[in-house]
């Protein structure tokens, strides 16, 4: 595989000479870390597939660090069972022989009218510029203001800050043989999804927490899962190259795989419009499908290391994804062009992306153990979250929202998994942790939310899915009451109250 | 949302440059966009009715009812329905969220057009070979026909043995073509000797007429906005016309006046038009010409031609554009494929490497005063993190500029391969393995339309079998 020019450059850097670049976090925080030695002990070198399947969510890292090849042949023992398994194998086979998509060294790729500035020095001091100059010295926004621009008419009353309601656990779901690897509420809320490391797939009721359906088909463990938009079909990536689509009502396979990747899935993405899957897989090429026909309509030439997720926007135009190499990129749906590449100077493996709930900002999770929010119009970074732990796993997440109710603003927060077993909620404005749930023995490696139920799930390497909920303290919601009048006169009876008393 | 990002010189491109891509299903004589552009309906010569989507260039769709070839396609407003008229003499109205024909109104006569009123699905005007025009009302079980005039009005002030003459040869004129104006009030109609005559829709009578050509007026078509037209008629001559007003309320119909905006022609070869089509916008109008295998694209406001398209080596029939981008599609007269012509974007290298810019010329870099200082590590990320402080918003959903949002409607994703396959009967099964379709499979659609399935689909199977496509057992795939 050609290396970019950024890989090239880390590599000079780096110290440890056979560290690939794949998922190689900053030079000085290798050389500082304890746990330097781990590090290099779970990873095979030489071997990059291997390799990779450590540091991700995949079977090899959620049984234990030396069972690579096990995973497959336990599959293959345990799960042979349904008589599919045997008969998809040639098919496995004959994609293992394709080869995947090359990358171009774009980077490489010079042309006269090409100004080019020095790159990383520039990049590191350049933290400053003009107009975040400006914002600082700009008086700091009001930590309770609207986060829109605020039409302010004077006849509504005063929005109030929401109260955050901490979650509490509501269910676990037990049944994975292995860890859980992603989590997903459907469309409609009403069902959850769970993959694991045992090849199986899990849908459960929201409501119960009744297990419906044990989707089994695959032949080695599933690193993703996504809903179609009609909540009809689910997607499953596995390490067994193969993408399958299910029907969610029968808990039947989609009798055609989606067979062209040369290596594991780490992500997929159903378009809005349900017509298109997006899928990212370890052989470093994002692929776009035509569902309908389960036909590959186009492949991006994406990236330099393995993909770690893909998201596609609300209204489809744009998809964005992530890899090892540190980049983010932004593409253009009908085109296929890259329209943007976000990059942090820490050149950090990015294992996570996602569109916020506007599309306006993309959310990223890296490996040294910080979650990003960048604008990719202007291409920089907002929003730092940090108090996690995330070194080595892919970890997911999403956008939760709290308040809402009459007279109360909305807020959104970022929810996420740590690998010391927690799930953090951050304010999305001031950065702060709202909450640390603690639940999971281990780490947690799926997040979702489901925001007009108030709820998460969560899935970890421990083998549960939990479903936690929003503790609603109705008295609390009640006293505070709508209107500005109403306000006032409870505050007026307080004051009596209180004189009397006293 | 991909507009913030995209190169604003793509963005002002009007017009489509270069072919780009063909679709194929079967041999498709008609195509028309929906209103909001994601899907394609074309119409074959067998009857079958394929919807294509644009997204994915695959079948989204396929609709099978008619036996002869179709005539014309019009999508409803919300793009849930589709009417198709077909020489076997139906129009058929189908449900596109289940593929089921919601009505099925039978005529005397082979149908020319028929096309939806503009905001009532139930309500169609169709225009018959040799036979009058009719206004349909489909919302019963039992459809009502009302006969629409063909004779145009004429101004009273004419001698009255001309009338009679008159009289005489508007009896023989038919009526070719009708289409609703952009508010459904009014219909307007085009005849065999070259008149446009406006109908009251409530009425169903002609309240103005204006005879533009000699010829026969083959096609109307109006922009979005309803008040353009483009009329190509037998005399070899496109006609762009300014459409009056004709929702005043004080509407005296004496003062309407037609007006010819336009008129296009190529003066050296007298070539005759197939088929012309509005823009988006209605900026541009673009035509495909008899024995010529180019589509001529002309602007509007000066009437001026911009661009010949070239095509693909075949005459090029039925020409449609895309309701909002630069994109035309059209279907070739021989194979009956169809044609996309659109833009091509170059991807722009600064987009892939944030430390690149593109530049015009040369520029010397200009270094900062701090570019090079030297900061403990921990400070610059103290100070970055510190800077973080403007406000997001990560949940406000701008309200979207188009109209249609409000209109949810979504055709749902068929799954299942043996409808919606892209080639006829060769499916693909995996990279580079093919299979050949299972017989009989995909035959619930044909209930009642037994001989649509004509032999050209399978005369396409036979040959790929001839040629050595690999297909593998059927059986080994299914379940």
């Amino acid at each position: 595989m050609p290396a970019t020019r950024f890989s090239k450059r880390r590599r000079i850097s780096s110290p440890v000479k056979e560290e690939p670049p794949a998922y190689n976090s900053s030079p000085d925080e290798l050389a500082a870390s304890s746990d330097h030695e781990k590090y290099h002990s779970q990873r095979a070198p030489s071997k990059p597939l291997r390799e990779g399947r450590g540091r991700k969510r995949s079977c090899a890292d959620i049984c234990s660090a030396n069972s690579t090849a096990v995973a497959s042949e336990d599959s293959h023992s345990e799960l042979a069972g349904p008589p599919r398994a045997s008969e998809e194998t040639p098919n496995v086979l004959i994609t293992a022989a394709a080869s995947g998509e090359d990358s171009p060294d774009e980077l490489d790729h010079t042309t006269p009218t090409f100004f080019r500035r020095p790159f990383r020095a520039s990049f590191s001091k350049e933290s400053r510029r003009p107009h975040e100059k400006f914002t600082s010295q700009s008086p700091s926004p009001p930590p309770y203001s609207r986060l829109s621009s605020p039409i302010a008419t004077p006849r509504t009353p005063p929005v109030r800050p929401p109260r955050y309601e901490p979650y509490k656990e509501k269910m676990v779901l037990k049944g994975h043989r292995k860890g859980v690897a992603a989590v997903r509420f459907s469309p409609d809320g009403l069902l959850v999804a769970s993959c694991s490391a045992d090849a199986t797939i899990r849908i459960w009721e929201t409501a119960t927490g009744k297990h419906l359906h044990t989707l089994e088909g695959h032949l080695a463990g599933i690193s993703t899962i996504a809903w179609s938009p009609d909540g009809k079909t689910l997607a499953s990536g596995s390490d067994d190259k193969s993408i399958r689509l299910w029907d969610v009502s029968t808990g039947k396979a989609h009798p055609h795989l989606l067979l062209s990747h040369s290596s594991y899935i780490y992500a997929l993405s159903f378009s809005p419009r349900g017509n298109m899957l997006a899928s990212g897989s370890y052989d470093e090429a994002l692929f776009l499908w035509d569902v309908r026909t389960t036909r590959l309509m186009r492949s991006l030439p994406a990236h330099s290391d393995p993909i770690g997720g893909v998201d596609f926007v609300r209204d489809g135009t744009l998809i964005v994804s992530c890899a090892g190499d540190g980049l983010i990129r932004v593409w253009d749906t009908a085109t296929g062009q890259c329209l943007r590449t976000l990059v942090h100077e820490d050149n950090a493996a990015v294992t996570g992306v996602r569109f916020s709930p506007n599309g306006k900002f993309v959310l990223a999770w890296t490996l040294d153990g910080c979650v990003r929010l960048w604008n990719y119009v202007e291409g920089r970074c907002v929003k730092t979250y940090q108090g996690h732990t995330n070194s080595k796993y892919s970890i997911g997440g999403a956008f939760g929202v709290y308040g809402g109710e009459d007279g109360v603003e909305q807020r959104a927060c970022v929810v996420s998994g740590s690998e010391d077993g927690s799930i953090l909620c951050w304010d999305v404005q001031s950065k702060e942790i709202l909450q640390i749930i603690q639940g999971h023995q281990g780490v947690v490696l799926g997040v979702d939310t489901l925001n007009q139920e108030g709820l998460i799930a969560s899935g970890g390497v421990d083998k549960t899915v939990r479903v936690w909920e929003r503790e609603r303290e109705r008295e609390g919601a009640g006293d505070s009451g709508d209107a500005v009048d109403a306000a006032i006169s409870t505050l007026k009876v307080d004051e009596q109250e209180a004189d009397g008393m006293a | 949302m991909n507009l913030a990002l995209t190169d604003p010189f793509i963005l002002a491109q009007d017009y489509p440059e270069a072919l780009t891509g063909k679709l194929r299903s079967g041999h498709a004589t008609c195509l028309r966009f929906n209103r909001r552009g994601d899907f394609l309906a074309s119409g074959r010569v067998d009857g079958t009715i394929v919807i294509f989507d644009i997204e994915t260039s695959g079948v989204a769709r396929k609709l099978r009812g008619h036996t002869r070839q179709i005539q014309s396609l019009s999508w409803s407003r919300d793009g849930r329905h589709l009417l198709s008229s077909s020489q076997d003499s139906k129009c058929i109205l189908w449900d596109l969220s289940d593929g089921t024909r919601v009505r099925i109104v039978r005529f005397e006569a082979p149908v020319y057009i028929a096309e939806l009123h503009p905001y009532n699905h139930l309500l169609f005007v169709a225009s018959l070979f040799e036979d009058q025009p009719m206004l349909v009302d489909i919302s019963g079980t039992v459809p009502v026909k009302r006969q629409l005039p063909t004779a145009p009005r004429r101004l009273r002030m004419e001698g009255e043995d001309i009338n009679e003459k008159q009289a005489a040869q508007d009896a023989k004129q038919s009526t070719c073509v009708t289409i609703f104006t952009s508010l459904g009030n009014h219909i307007i109609a085009g005849t065999s000797k070259g008149w446009l005559n406006i109908i009251e829709t409530q009425s169903c009578a002609i309240i103005h007429s204006t005879r533009l050509c000699a010829g026969v007026v083959i096609f109307l078509r109006l922009t979005t906005s309803g008040r353009h037209m483009v009329c190509n008629a037998s005399d070899r001559v496109i006609r762009t016309i300014h459409v009056p007003d004709l929702s005043k309320i004080d509407l005296n119909i004496d003062d309407i006046n037609v007006e010819v905006e336009h008129k296009f022609q190529d003066v050296v070869n007298r070539l005759s038009w197939n088929h012309v089509a509005f823009s988006s916008t209605g900026e541009y109008v673009c035509a495909t010409t008899y024995m010529n295998h180019d589509i001529y694209v002309w602007e509007r406001g000066h009437g001026s031609l911009v661009k010949i398209l070239e095509g693909p080596k075949e005459e090029l029939g039925v020409v449609e554009w895309h309701p909002h981008r630069p994109f035309v599609s059209a279907c070739g007269l021989e194979t009956g494929r169809v044609y996309l012509w659109s833009i091509v974007t170059p991807q722009r290298w600064s987009a892939l490497a944030p430390d690149f810019a593109e530049v015009e010329e040369n520029v010397e870099y200009i270094e900062r005063e701090d570019e090079f200082d030297i900061h403990p590590i921990e400070e610059i990320h103290k100070r970055r993190l510190d800077l973080e402080d403007e406000a997001v918003d990560v949940l406000t959903i701008e309200p979207a500029k188009s109209e249609f949002e409000e209109e949810s409607f979504s055709m749902p994703v068929l799954l299942d391969v043996g409808d919606s396959e892209s080639e006829e009967e060769i499916v693909a099964v995996g990279p580079g393995t093919m299979r050949r379709k299972s017989p009989g499979e995909g035959r619930e659609w044909m209930n009642g339309a037994g001989s649509g399935e004509s032999g050209e689909e399978q005369g396409i199977a036979k040959r790929s079998a001839t040629n050595g496509t690999k297909k593998s057992q059927p059986k080994m795939r299914k379940r």
